[in-house]
């Protein structure tokens, strides 16, 4: 303790310009934990927002709610085994929709809940009860698109007209902002298509794309014999497996394992270094009756500092920016990854300073006698 | 009159290409309270090895060092490390201070590793400061002392903890002969003075006399010259 802090305050320069990387790396590191985060939210909001913890989906589907198909009848099968009010049907398709007077088109998730459902998120403006009748929710990014409570919104796919009654936020899938509408309208956008391709009764054709339970495990295993011809994941491999979703958190958490790693290696060629400049010193130290596990810790307190220091700026620095940053921007930084982030910053500065420990200890005192000295 | 230093025997062998070389041969020393020895020898004598072996700092081959009348040998790394920080003092060529430590500092710190008090180390360090002349560059960095100030900051912080022994390395080896002959004197005062028994490597005859006794490293044997 004595030894470090003083080293540190009789050569400021030198610590600070290791801080000053650090700080750099930290802040780096921080900066692209959030926008990996929050791309990760942008990306599947509202599955992740969905209170449920499984997904029935058709078989092959490969985890994907857009490739999926599933009848009324499988969802009545997924009710009998979780219960009716643990299941509720699920409606996701990709579209693009425009606003009534306007040219410009815009990419949208059609997500079909029930409005009284538990499914169904929480608005922030207007009213769920004209759904029945043509009434969508939608996200609030929209509205930098223009649109306001009232607006008419015109499908591109079909052309049904859609009137917006309610602003939800922060609900969005596969980077588009979400668009909630009722089963009423989900069946009137599929049914026609559906009802050229076969017979049989509506109520068995009406498809969703999944069936979202709360279950526990030993309903989930009851779900895979009862309703066939499915498969039923978890929310997490729903999320993972909406496109990109992978790809992009696998570059982004790979620039930051690089980033880790870098600064790691940096720390520790850094104490390397000076440590081998301080070889005699150190060695002195050794003669005059310091504990090799006096010097070690030294070492490793004044790595700790320098990491605890840049992080303390960094944190600082990144909150500044996240309140600049303009709302468009998906950046999110919760108390649970910042310490997460923070403790593993911290162990990989102390993961470095291990190389710098090991050659303190190798340093023999011996060396202190008979040596003309540096 | 009490022996604080005594070697026995002491001899140590290399292994030096297929040759056993032995550059310690049955050395015997006592040293007593109060008393300064000097040990002269040309390089390559075994001076280093005699010092680092009484210095707890190199197992002898055989033979036995007592600090107080308790031997030395044997004890893992860290019961020596606390042995040299109690019982020993050392005075290295080039005074060896901690850069970035101030001369106070420096004092400090081999009290604070023994586990002193603050009260009790600021006490003893001002009292040493002021025996050594050194109280108006308490806060100085050894790179604005000259050659013998820093020298006497290091007997400071030798004799900071109270040791039974003092091993100087050729204190002198990098100050003038004024110097030099100064700094010799001072050892030799705070060791009458203390107590302590002392032991001096040099090869600088001019400060001899101020030693109690002188003697010669050849050959792995001391032998005593009058001074």
């Amino acid at each position: 303790m004595y030894l470090a802090l003083r080293e540190i305050r009789f050569a400021k320069a030198r610590y600070t310009l290791i801080a000053a990387i650090m700080l750099l790396i930290s802040f780096l590191v921080l900066f692209v934990t959030g926008l990996a985060q929050g791309l990760a939210y942008d990306n599947a909001a509202s599955i992740q927002n969905m209170p449920a913890t499984h997904f029935v989906l058709e078989q092959g589907s490969d985890h994907r709610f857009t490739r999926s198909q599933i009848s009324g009848e499988k969802l009545e099968q997924t009710r009998s085994v979780v219960g009716e009010s643990n299941a509720e049907p699920l409606g996701v398709q990709m579209t693009s929709i425009v606003l009534s007077g306007d040219i410009q088109k815009i990419d949208v998730a059609l997500l079909a809940v029930n409005p009284k459902g538990w499914l169904a998120p929480d608005l922030t403006m207007g009213t769920t009860e004209k759904q029945e009748t043509g009434g969508v929710v939608v996200d609030e990014k929209l509205a930098e698109h223009g649109v306001r409570l009232g607006s008419i919104l015109v499908d591109q796919a079909s052309g049904t007209r859609w009137t917006v009654t309610g602003f939800v936020k922060n609900e969005s899938f596969s980077h588009a902002p979400a668009v909630f509408l009722s089963k009423e309208e989900w069946m009137g956008l599929h049914l026609p298509s559906s009802a050229q391709s076969g017979p049989g009764s509506a109520e068995g054709q009406a498809a969703y794309n999944a069936v979202a339970v709360k279950a526990t495990e030993g309903e989930v295993s009851k779900l895979q014999s009862a309703v066939p011809n499915t498969e039923i994941i978890k929310k997490a491999d729903a999320v993972s497996a909406i496109p990109g979703y992978k790809e992009e958190q696998g570059s982004l958490l790979m620039m930051i394992a690089f980033l880790f790693v870098i600064s790691a290696f940096v720390l520790a060629v850094f104490f390397y270094v000076i440590t081998i400049q301080k070889t005699s010193q150190f060695g002195i130290l050794k003669a005059i009756g310091t504990r090799t596990s006096y010097l070690a810790g030294s070492v490793t307190l004044q790595v700790l500092l320098l990491s605890v220091f840049s992080l303390a700026v960094s944190i600082f620095l990144v909150k500044v920016l996240e309140m600049a940053l303009p709302g468009t921007m998906p950046f999110q930084l919760g108390a649970d990854m910042l310490a997460l982030t923070c403790a593993a910053f911290i162990a990989m500065s102390l993961a470095g300073s291990l190389f710098s420990v090991w050659k303190v200890a190798r340093i023999e005192a011996l060396d202190a006698i008979g040596r003309a000295g540096v | 009159m009490n022996n604080r230093l005594e070697m026995h025997d002491i001899t140590r062998t290399f292994a030096d290409g297929g040759f056993q070389r032995t550059i310690l041969d049955r050395l015997n020393l006592k040293v007593a309270e109060g008393e300064l020895v000097a040990v002269m020898g040309p390089s390559g004598s075994g001076k280093s090895t005699f010092l680092s072996i009484a210095g707890a700092l190199l197992e002898p081959t055989r033979g036995d060092v007592l600090i107080d009348g308790k031997s030395i040998l044997g004890q893992d790394k860290q019961a020596l490390s606390e042995l040299r920080l109690r019982k020993m003092g050392f005075i290295f060529q080039n005074a060896n201070l901690i850069p970035y430590l101030k001369v106070e500092e420096q004092l400090m710190l081999v009290a604070k590793l023994a586990g002193s008090s603050k009260e009790v180390c600021a006490q003893r360090a001002d009292e040493l400061l002021q025996r050594m002349g050194l109280t108006h560059r308490k806060n100085a960095y050894p790179h604005k002392l000259s050659g013998g100030e820093r020298q006497r900051v290091a007997i400071a912080r030798a004799l900071m903890n109270d040791p039974a022994v003092l091993f100087a390395d050729e204190p002198t080896a990098s100050l003038d002969a004024s110097r030099g002959l100064e700094v010799v004197a001072m050892i030799a005062k705070q060791v009458k003075e203390q107590r302590k028994s002392a032991v001096m490597v040099t090869h600088d005859d001019r400060v001899l006399p101020h030693c109690d006794r002188v003697f010669y490293l050849d050959k792995g044997k001391l032998t005593e010259h009058p001074v």
